[in-house]
């Protein structure tokens, strides 16, 4: 038996003996505290306190003696995922405290490196595999010759094949599981600037190299929010050569630098026969920037993106048109890691027939979503928000589907392809001048 | 025995509708509450010494953790300039001059007003509205005495020219204003709002609220006055209509 096969066989014998113990009088009470603030955040937080019209009492009167009764942790998260589901809604759902580790390395890992430096790689999951997708100009992985396509088979002592899998185990759901795999990587990549670790690859030639890689700075400005953590944002805009203009952007934060850029990429393009948005790894940020963004494409008054519903309150997600605004075909790149403002931007942009979409589904995650850790330790999740994109259809759960389906993949990578932008272009020299 | 009982119904059916006619009759007119307003707060005079305000404070939406600094010109006969600028989102501008009234931020960029919206913003831009209230409204109508934050207030229906009606409340003993509601038409839909005012400071001769609470569904936003400047010297062109906001205009 291989080193990583005994670790797995450990962990999975370890989560089945917790699973299976019977819950101390402690543990009870924590359950039932655990019960009452998951019923009471949806009577008082969900966007419509009627519940579409389910009798939430009634619930709680029903599934209350079966979570006093409740004899292990996982009888215990059933009762409760019971409950969330009969709201039959995505964004409302229960996990093990244990996915917090998997999902966020630092959440359960006090001696766990904390910062937000990196060595400039960005990843994918593709087909279980955590594959390089991106390695950023003149990081400390560019500079150790790490290339697009590489696998990414340790980091550190962590073993990413496995965490991998049990991420995947535990949120079988497609909504956000893009992002969440990601982001169970690129955590383990992060750490405070200056530190060191080694990262073994599997290389083009799919031989295993180990690497020791610094964290230096993220690429862009770091960016705060009221109580939000500091996000790195940036953003470029280029020509291509094809006479097409290129926007990216990894965030959607800070407003002006991001107007800037926008600013000087429709000047600077006026004339070109098209304009591609990457939103490609977006996770999204300030939801009134999707408007924003949609205004530097349209100058028809009085479109819409959507519709976004809260307790109390509906906002139209209203686009006002750029003084000067660029007219011509307009191409928007997405995959499973585009969420939230990313999907309302790419989703209404295609309700609204101002974009051709090109990629993969999106994360399918454009609600407002809390993840709070109940006092049983398990994580709950759940959205504030809902919205309709102007389609008439939801984003939660569906996300916003490609025109045009183009996947990645590790081959193409290598070859330093990238098919999503090369069909975007291939449509924009289609279209009529 | 029935004959009994019904006249008793209908005494207590004469009373009932005495009471109302009594309790309507006992409540001030809404126009006395406003013009008592205008007294309790300075009189006629010391608002009309005014011509024009400067304002600083700060905005806050406390949920998110989110504070901004806060300007605020206004200058007779219509003239105002709004500014906050917030820390990770920037600046944010609103004017209005009598005929304009815009928006701009990086967020979203310049934009005109139009319809509601605009003729809300017109009618609050108008410098020393409260003087000149019986501009502003059609009716004003005293509705009922109720309890607000442990305060007995008179509660006023006020019917604009233009724009959606506002609920007030005055506090019966100090006929100060101490709450507001009302629907506010914006491009994103009309938003039911409810703002608690409070802390009425002198600043001149004029007592002005130094905190707003607004609530609209589940969001809380706070506006506190650091500073106000009576008839202050405004730099020049604040009120201008910035020249991207001009460039929307001119377009067809």
């Amino acid at each position: 038996m291989s080193h990583r096969s005994c670790v797995l066989v450990l962990a999975i014998a370890g989560a089945t003996a917790v699973a299976g113990q019977t819950v101390t009088p402690a543990q009870r009470d924590a359950n039932i505290q655990s019960f009452e603030k998951v019923w009471t955040t949806v009577s008082d937080k969900h966007w419509d306190p009627k519940l579409g019209g389910l009798d939430w009492q009634a619930v709680h009167d029903e599934l209350r003696p079966k979570m006093e009764a409740a004899k292990t942790a996982d009888e215990a998260r059933e009762v409760l995922n019971d409950m969330v589901g009969r709201l039959k809604q995505t964004h409302f759902g229960i996990f093990p405290g244990s996915v917090y580790h998997d999902l966020d390395a630092s959440s359960d890992e006090p001696e766990k490196d904390s910062g937000e430096a990196t060595p400039g790689i960005d990843v994918r999951i593709l087909k279980g595999r955590a594959i390089v997708t991106d390695v950023d100009a003149g990081s400390p992985a560019a500079a150790k010759g790490v290339k697009r396509g590489w696998e990414i088979l340790r980091i550190g002592d962590t073993e990413i094949p496995p965490l991998v899998a049990r991420v995947q185990e535990h949120f079988k759901d497609p909504t956000l599981l893009d992002l969440r795999l990601r982001r169970s990587v690129v955590d383990r990549l992060e750490g405070g600037t200056g530190s060191t670790f080694t990262v073994e690859f599997l290389d083009g030639a799919d031989r295993k190299v180990s690497i020791g890689l610094d964290r230096a700075k993220p690429r862009g400005k770091i960016a705060h929010l009221g109580n939000m953590p500091p996000l790195p944002a940036w953003s470029e805009w280029r020509k291509l050569p094809q006479d097409v203009g290129y926007v990216r952007f990894n965030v959607f934060f800070d407003p002006e630098g991001l107007a800037k850029t926008m600013e000087e990429a429709i000047k600077g393009c006026r004339d070109c026969r098209g304009f591609v948005l990457d939103l490609r790894g977006n996770p999204g940020g300030i939801g009134g920037l999707a408007m924003g963004v949609a205004g530097w494409f349209t100058d028809q008054s009085g479109l819409k993106l959507g519709t976004m519903y809260l307790r109390g309150l509906t906002i139209k997600f209203v686009i006002f048109p750029r003084p000067e605004p660029f007219r011509g075909p307009l191409a928007v790149l997405m995959d499973g890691c585009s969420a939230s403002t990313s999907e309302i931007l790419a989703g209404g942009l295609k309700d609204i027939h101002r974009a051709r979409l090109f990629g993969t589904r999106t994360a399918a995650a454009a609600l407002p979503s809390v993840i709070e850790r109940l006092p049983n330790g398990d994580g709950f999740q759940y959205a504030i928000a809902n919205y309709i994109s102007q389609g008439g259809k939801p984003l939660e759960g569906i996300g916003a589907i490609p025109d045009e389906e183009v996947p990645l993949t590790r081959r193409q990578l290598l070859e330093g392809k990238d098919s999503a932008l090369d069909a975007a272009v291939e449509w924009i020299q289609k279209q009529k001048p | 025995m029935n004959c009994y009982f019904d006249r008793f119904n209908m005494r207590i059916g004469l009373a009932l509708a005495f009471a109302g006619v009594l309790a309507a009759a006992d409540l001030p007119k809404g126009e006395t509450l406003l013009d008592k307003y205008i007294e309790v707060t300075g009189g006629k005079a010391a608002y009309s010494k005014m011509h024009s305000q400067m304002m600083t404070g700060t905005m806050e939406f406390p949920a998110m953790g989110l504070k901004g600094k806060l300007t605020i010109y206004s200058a007779e006969p219509d003239k105002q300039y709004f500014e906050v600028n917030f820390e990770g989102v920037g600046k944010m501008q609103e004017g209005s001059n009598g005929e304009i009234a815009w928006a701009n931020s990086a967020m979203q960029g310049p934009r005109i007003k139009e319809g509601g919206e605009k003729a809300e913003s017109l009618m609050r831009g108008k410098f020393n509205a409260e003087l000149n209230w019986r501009d502003m409204y059609k009716t004003v109508e005293t509705l009922a005495l109720e309890t607000v934050d442990g305060k007995q207030c008179y509660k006023i229906l006020a019917t604009p020219k233009s724009g959606n009606p506002k609920t007030l409340w005055y506090d019966k003993d100090s006929n100060l204003m101490v709450k507001m509601s009302a629907v506010t038409a914006t491009p994103q839909g009309d938003i039911q709002s409810d703002t608690s005012v409070s802390d009425y400071r002198k600043e001149g001769d004029i007592l002005v609220p130094h905190k707003m609470s607004i609530k609209a569904g589940p969001m809380e936003i706070a506006m506190t006055v650091d500073s106000m400047q009576i008839n202050p010297e405004i730099p020049k062109n604040t009120f201008d209509v910035p020249d991207e906001v001009k460039a929307l205009i001119k377009k067809p």
